[in-house]
């Protein structure tokens, strides 16, 4: 191991062991076969556990209606199981969902490479297990050998018998205990004797070739090692936990090389035994594409997907490599990766041209420095190639054969036109344009075919003896061997370049999918928009119907689909919260759910997991071209979202901490404003006390006064902010009594001249006016708060102006400053909550509430608020003066000729 | 003090302020000295010393920060904030520019005045140079080091030792945290409120007569320390 400091601690081991904290543990009795006392060993130690006091419960025994098992069985908490049907048939299976509910401290649930009856929550019971050891509850299960992925084709060579029923290798490499059950073939060959081991009666002859001596010891010798590996594989994870250096793989890397033909689940598992057999190497499953060669057809790339996903299932990485140069693709990757082994099939026979090249083991040997070279052997397995091989030329020839044909006939016609005119011309020449032509179009076959159908028509129409097929001359031979010849050359360049066009194209479309979806992606605003947008751009890649849930309340919901929101079923919000939580696939084509009619992923973004999205099932076939662009897009998607909910979050930041900021202000401006009226108080009243004797008469007044005038300035301030927080509060009641808005005006300056007397205030108002329906109290501290505002903000010397005057449908009150103005942009603003022009006046206009609470008086009544600025003087004199127009509504709109 | 009654400068722009500080002022024999804007009081400070200032920390042309930081370059004698701001890092920041004391609007003019004839006491005493201080039965001597209370020896770490003489240095002043740890153990201490919490409580256990609470050594909370002397 060279990239890793060997006497710390490794950080994977570590978090391996905290993902394990929570989670149950499982404990698996392994055997080498049926019969040798799985059930009943487990079911002995279950008592045990109950006797002393666990809560025991047995999730499901296979008792085989053997007496003894089920003996075993009394005293034990049984839970019900699970009635299924299933094409008019009951079965009986485990009820994972009654198990999750009754949380036992530990379950017993038998024959843990089980598969579950169709319709239930996972096809495979380890998958149940898992998902038990996930809730936290401790699970016991049985297992013989052979059910093992990674030995199904050593104990098929062994027994004869291909296993259907298989657990994965890691879900055996994770259990936390593993106790083998073992006794000796000849003791089990005899219990068979003695009935005592359950063979089902339809299966008896397979069985007593299953239970052959040398087989049962092969399969001993299997089941020991494997138990023992396991022992060795948890010595290495508490030794890496620890930090200690031991006897594990160092360096080791073992490269599988996979084709897509029969043989790449075999070379999967062969991989696994050698990364086994080298203290769990980390090992990799590759596969290499050819831009230049032949698109994969659809059965050779399930293969590929199958094999891969094998792989995965047995601890692999897996990668597909692109390159044309196969060699130097494969050693590029295992020098990059610092590969030890290589492992791959022996290449199938090769046409002779071909073997003038060294084969690809002898290319990776040559070029290979230190990587070990293991070549795998088919048994036969290749055979099964040749079928599909047919089936594909048949597929795409009937276009050609048709094309064939037809050329063929018209080179008939022109070269019987030709023939009447000028005899003795080369028609040869004629024919092999046919096979040109064919060849171009349609590829090898088709080629081929016209160069036959051209050899048999030309030779029985045009050459000596005519319609006949004898041969006159043996030079005719050689011209149909040209014709073959032009089919070969022709229909195999242009069936490869027509192949990588089309690839090409394939690629090329893949990409501007891709584009057009960062594009729009990258547009949007919100998280809605980002799954309404990956909705569309997914439900186009996979040509069906999607849907992308976004988590909400620690649920996920439906946010979008394309076409339209579908309704998902209990059962698919089920796997769509499967994947939200687990982070894996689920439903159709996955381990989870896959009767249902859609395939959910998780959407995996860069911090976190930004929800799931689902696919019409059927739609994409897993592994393919499709598959992995749909993949591609999901993980812009879910990046766009996570952008999306950043996005928003930075919004709710910069709110909150514009509103901390206000509030910081609100309270700066308000403890400086009530205390500065407060220490001129405070101030002068105790000058008054300690000195009051010796001050002349002038200043002893003059403090009371000042004392006097700051009470009431603080009144003021108090009140305003009453005023606020009932406006605000909404606990504000208008009074409406018939007014004449000349008295409210009048009453206003009164009170706001007598703390500004020098101020001169000029009224204008007209003979006649209308009473109005309002709250004089609250109209009068409305225009008091601006004329009070006017005084501050205006030269000593200038008249403020008040008018009032009416139109048709209301009273309008005009109050006019000669001070410097309001820049245009602050117009709109004054109006707000401590809005000062002066950020850090100290001299005592207010907290900034006037204006605000004049405005909430005025609307509370019905009226409205304006201000404009400058109103009078230009560029040249600069501009001054500030008016602000209050009009408030009448009752009744008065007749024109009245006004 | 000298036949001419000492000029104290306030600057403040609120008029209400001036309004009774000016006839405080001169009625317990100061001349008092109005100036509304921090520029107008740099000037008069520059023009002629006063023999102290009193500065309003919201000014409307200047941060009274600033002020402080300018008048503190070319002026040495005793200055006292006023402000309405009560929060602690204000406070902190004004001391550590280098003001003498802070009073809290609202405030009564007895505090104010006391705070300004402790301030002007002690830089009569620290420009004479005055080597022993005493407080109540405990003495202190600068130049030989040497603490007694009630007339015998106490033994103070070298650490206390500094940490008294320092205070002592500042009598009557706030001195801050900061300023405090800086003298005693070095910048970079500067933030190890904690140390002076428990050599403080050393030193009240040394030297007052009941430490839970002191009469010399005072607690200005979340602030400092200060020293209180002998008047």
């Amino acid at each position: 191991m060279t990239d890793r400091d060997l006497s710390r601690p490794d950080p994977d081991a570590l978090l391996a062991e905290a993902n394990k904290v929570g989670r149950g543990r499982l404990k698996v009795y392994l055997g080498m076969a049926p019969g040798v006392g799985k059930t009943s060993e487990m079911l002995t130690a279950a008592a045990r556990r109950a006797s002393e006091g666990a809560e025991v419960v047995v999730g499901l025994v296979e008792t085989h209606g053997r007496s003894e098992t089920a003996a075993l069985l009394q005293g034990l908490d049984v839970l019900p199981r699970r009635v299924i049907e299933h094409r008019g048939r009951q079965l009986m299976e485990f009820d994972l969902d009654a198990a999750l509910a009754r949380r036992p401290q530990l379950l017993l649930v038998d024959e843990y490479a089980h598969s579950n009856a169709p319709g239930s929550r996972h096809p495979k019971r380890w998958q149940d297990v898992d998902e038990l050891l996930s809730a936290g509850i401790d699970v016991w299960t049985t297992l013989n050998v052979q059910h093992l992925e990674s030995l199904v084709d050593v104990v098929h060579r062994i027994t004869g018998v291909l296993q259907r029923e298989t657990v994965p290798d890691t879900a055996l490499s994770s259990a936390d205990e593993i106790e083998l059950i073992d006794i000796t073939p000849q003791e089990l060959r005899d219990r068979l004797a003695q009935g005592k081991v359950y063979v089902p009666e339809t299966a008896s002859l397979a069985a007593d070739r299953f239970f052959r001596a040398e087989n049962l010891t092969a399969l001993r010798e299997l089941a020991l090692r494997r138990a023992a590996e396991t022992v060795d594989d948890q010595l290495v994870g508490v030794m890496r936990r620890q930090g200690l250096t031991g006897p594990w793989a160092a360096g080791e890397r073992i490269l599988v090389l996979i084709g897509a033909d029969a043989m790449a689940s075999s070379l999967v598992r062969n991989g696994r035994r050698i990364s086994d057999m080298i203290g769990d190497a980390p090992w990799t499953v590759a596969h290499v594409e050819r831009p230049s060669h032949p698109v994969l057809a659809p059965l050779a790339i399930d293969r590929r997907a199958e094999a891969l996903r094998l792989a995965e299932q047995l601890g692999a990485a897996t990668t597909i490599l692109s390159g044309d140069d196969l060699v130097e693709t494969v050693l590029d990757f295992a020098r990059r990766q610092n590969v030890t082994q290589i492992v791959m099939g022996r290449p199938r026979p090769r046409a002779l041209a071909a073997r003038l090249r060294p084969s690809l083991p002898q290319a990776l040997m040559e070029g290979s420095s230190g990587a070990a070279l293991h070549v795998i052997t088919d048994h036969g397995l290749a055979a099964a190639d040749a079928p599909t091989r047919a089936r594909l030329v048949l597929r795409r020839g009937w276009g050609g054969v048709g094309t064939a044909v037809l050329a063929v006939g018209a080179a008939n016609g022109v070269a019987s036109v030709v023939d009447q005119f000028s005899r003795g011309a080369n028609l040869a020449m004629i024919f092999l344009v046919s096979v040109l032509v064919t060849g171009l179009g349609f590829g090898l076959w088709p080629a081929l075919l016209a160069a036959a159908l051209a050899a048999v028509t030309f030779n029985f129409f045009f050459l000596e003896p005519r319609l006949s097929m004898a041969i006159g001359n043996p030079a005719d031979l050689f011209t149909f061997a040209v014709f073959f010849g032009v089919a070969v050359v022709t229909g195999g360049l242009a069936g490869r370049v027509r192949d990588q066009a089309a690839a090409a194209a394939r690629r090329a479309s893949a990409v501007t999918s891709l584009l057009v979806a960062s594009r729009s992606l990258s547009a949007v605003a919100n998280r809605q928009d980002a799954a309404r947008t990956l909705a569309e751009q997914t439900a186009a890649a996979a040509s069906g119907a999607t849907v992308v849930l976004l988590p909400a309340d620690g649920e996920v919901a439906v946010a979008a689909g394309a076409p339209s929101a579908p309704e998902l079923d209990a059962t698919a919000m089920t796997a769509a919260r499967w994947a939200w939580e687990r982070g894996e696939a689920a439903g159709a084509g996955t381990g989870t759910l896959p009767q249902i009619d859609w395939t959910f992923f998780p959407l995996q973004g860069l911090r976190a997991r930004a929800g799931v999205a689902g696919v019409e099932a059927g739609r994409i076939q897993r592994g393919s071209e499709e598959e992995r662009l749909l993949l591609a897009l999901l993980g812009q998607g879910a990046v766009a979202l996570e952008r999306a909910e950043l996005a928003a979050g930075a919004v709710e930041h910069e709110t909150l901490r514009r509103s901390d900021q206000l509030r910081a202000a609100l309270l700066n401006s308000i403890s400086h404003d009530l205390r500065t009226p407060l220490s001129t108080v405070l101030g002068a009243a105790t000058t008054l006390i300690d000195y009051g004797g010796s001050l002349a008469r002038a200043v002893h007044d003059d403090l009371l006064l000042s004392i006097r005038e700051e009470a009431e300035r603080l009144n003021r301030y108090v009140g305003n902010l009453l005023d606020m927080t009932r406006l605000e509060g909404g606990g504000l009641k208008t009074r409406g009594e018939w007014t004449d808005v000349r008295d409210v005006i009048a009453g206003a300056i009164d009170r706001v001249a007598r703390r500004a007397p020098d101020r001169r205030f000029t009224r204008d108002f007209p003979a006649e006016l209308s009473a109005i329906m309002a709250d004089p109290t609250l109209l009068e501290q409305a225009i008091v708060n601006i004329l009070e505002n006017a005084v501050a903000y205006s030269p000593a010397g200038e008249p403020i102006d008040v008018a009032a005057y009416e139109d048709r449908s209301n009273i309008v009150i005009s109050i006019e400053d000669e001070g410097r103005g309001i820049p245009t942009a602050e117009l709109e603003r004054i109006f707000d909550k401590f809005r000062r022009l002066d950020a850090a006046s100290d001299r005592g206009q207010g907290v900034g509430l006037g204006l605000s609470i004049s405005k909430g008086f005025v609307e509370a009544m019905g009226g409205r608020i304006a201000a404009a600025s400058p109103i009078h003087g230009d560029a040249l004199t600069g501009f001054r003066g500030t008016r602000i127009l209050i009009s408030l509504p009448k009752q009744r709109a008065t007749h024109p000729m009245l006004l | 003090m000298t036949a001419s009654r000492p000029r104290i400068l306030v600057i403040d722009d609120e008029p209400q302020i001036h309004r009774f500080l000016t006839p405080a002022l001169d009625a317990a024999g100061y001349e008092p000295v109005r100036a509304d804007t921090g520029a107008a009081g740099l000037s008069e400070i520059a023009k002629q010393p006063p023999d102290a200032v009193i500065l309003d920390l919201g000014l409307p042309d200047m941060d009274g920060q600033d002020v402080l930081r300018s008048a503190r370059a070319f002026y040495d004698g005793p200055l006292i904030i006023l402000s309405a701001r009560d929060r602690e890092l204000e406070k902190i920041k004004a001391l550590d520019n280098g003001a003498d004391d802070y009073v809290e609007k609202p405030f009564g003019v007895g505090e104010l005045l006391a705070r300004l004839r402790v301030a002007l006491r002690n830089r009569m005493v620290r420009d004479v140079g005055e080597p022993s201080v005493s407080a109540g039965d405990v003495e202190i001597d600068l130049v030989k080091r040497v603490v007694r209370k009630a007339g015998a020896p106490v033994r103070l770490s070298p650490r206390e030792y500094d940490l008294l003489a320092t205070l002592v240095e500042g009598r009557g002043r706030v001195i801050t945290h900061r300023q405090l740890l800086t003298a005693v153990w070095g910048p970079a201490n500067a933030d190890d409120v904690q140390y002076l919490r428990v050599f403080m409580g050393h030193l009240r256990q040394k030297l007052e007569d009941d430490p839970a609470s002191p009469r010399w050594l005072m607690t200005e909370p979340g602030v400092g320390y200060r020293f209180v002397g002998d008047v």
